[in-house]
């Protein structure tokens, strides 16, 4: 450590540099969006969409249940992406706005299941759909978390925690949109259970990745 | 206070431009900003110091994160509370160390750690091969001749905590001396 402060402050103005774009979040979110987007785009070319997609296009509870989803992957990026400012960019409400479409989401899976009559049938693989949820999420995960480790976060488990909820929405959004299951207990317990486990893995994550 | 703020917010814009002497006054007004606000959550003034110097330097390591657009006070407040909760939390992982070791610090009288059998002078070579901070602290109390309360107080450390050390210390040099 200098001995003076005066001192640490003339060598730190010495090495000023222009910077020439200062981070904003929402140019962070938007870029990650779009990658994210690109990829999903790339994963449905190879393992194709489901085979009753247009179909299932006309059922409000599908379509709300896709809506919420996406709008819980937009969110939760833009939250992550405010959270690595060390201010929260003095926007903290935005931080909150994954709150309302995951309540809508929890409540039009309740609502699907209610209606779920006679209950779809229970397809006989389960821990694979988690599997292939893991591997859709891996690169929009290390996408977001390399650009949260460029940022300053001072909230970085929380940062860390909803960026990986976000990367693991991309990965259920994919697997919903190519397989061809309509099982409300399968979707909740092999599909969207484990977002709450990559939340809690993103805690973790973050207090080592995001530490600065 | 939004006047200052302003200001604070043009010379961090003049700087985030290139400009190292705004930037160097930036720094300083900072450093006069969070001085009042670290002295009413630490008492040490070295350890002031210290905590004002780590948060200059993080807000010189996150000055990316700062576009000169929104108010400054807030960001270098974020950023020195951050610095400080690092800062408490490592203190007290230290004190909730030596507080485990306190037994072993208790059971050590005054005399203990302020009279040693032997000169300090015929022992001098020995205490310089001991670790850094346990040879600093037998030499400000034998040498110069200070209380542990007083060298607790000059090495930033607590007075336990400077027993401890020194009785360790006296542990390995009676032993070296022994084998001798």
């Amino acid at each position: 450590m200098t001995n003076s402060t005066e001192d640490l402050i003339a060598s730190l103005s010495e090495r000023m540099e222009p910077i020439k774009r200062p981070a904003n979040p929402f140019a962070l979110f938007l870029k990650w969006l779009a990658g994210s987007l690109a990829y999903m785009g790339m994963l449905l070319l190879f393992f194709g969409l489901r085979q009753n997609l247009l179909i299932k296009f006309h059922s409000p509870l599908f379509l709300a249940e896709l809506g919420f989803l996406a709008s819980i992957m937009i969110t939760s990026a833009l939250s992550a992406a405010i959270l690595s400012f060390p201010d929260i960019y003095q926007k903290r409400w935005l931080v909150f706005t994954p709150v309302l479409p995951l309540l809508l989401f929890i409540a039009t899976l309740f609502i699907a299941w209610q209606n779920d009559n006679p209950p779809a049938p229970l397809p006989p693989h389960g821990i694979e759909c988690l599997a292939c949820i893991t591997m859709f999420s891996l690169l929009p995960a290390a996408f977001m978390l390399f650009i949260l480790r460029k940022q300053a976060s001072t909230h970085y488990a929380i940062a860390g925690s909803i960026a990986l909820i976000s990367a693991a929405s991309v990965g259920c959004l994919t697997l919903r949109l190519s397989e061809n299951t309509d099982s409300i207990p399968h979707l909740v317990e092999w599909h969207y259970l484990p977002m709450i486990g990559f939340g809690i893995l993103g805690l973790w994550v973050g207090r080592k990745l995001l530490k600065w | 206070m939004k006047n200052k703020d302003d200001h604070l917010r043009q010379l961090m814009q003049q700087a985030l431009g290139g400009d190292k002497r705004a930037y160097a006054t930036a720094l300083s007004e900072t450093m006069r900003l969070l001085r009042p606000y670290l002295s009413k959550r630490l008492s040490n003034k070295t350890e002031i110091e210290d905590v004002l110097q780590e948060i200059l330097i993080s807000i010189h390591k996150a000055r990316h994160t700062y576009d000169g657009l929104r108010p400054y006070a807030p960001w270098a407040f974020a950023i020195a509370k951050y610095r400080l909760h690092d800062h408490l939390r490592a203190h007290y992982a230290d004190h909730l160390r030596f507080a485990a070791e306190l037994t072993e610090a208790e059971n050590i009288s005054a005399s203990d750690v302020t009279e040693i059998p032997f000169s300090y002078e015929s022992i001098k070579e020995e205490v310089r091969q001991l670790p850094e901070k346990q040879a600093k602290i037998l030499h400000l109390m034998h040498s110069e001749g200070y209380t542990a309360k007083e060298v607790a107080a000059q090495i930033g450390m607590n007075e336990s905590a400077v027993k401890v050390a020194a009785h360790r210390a006296y542990k390995v040099l009676k032993k070296k001396l022994h084998d001798q």
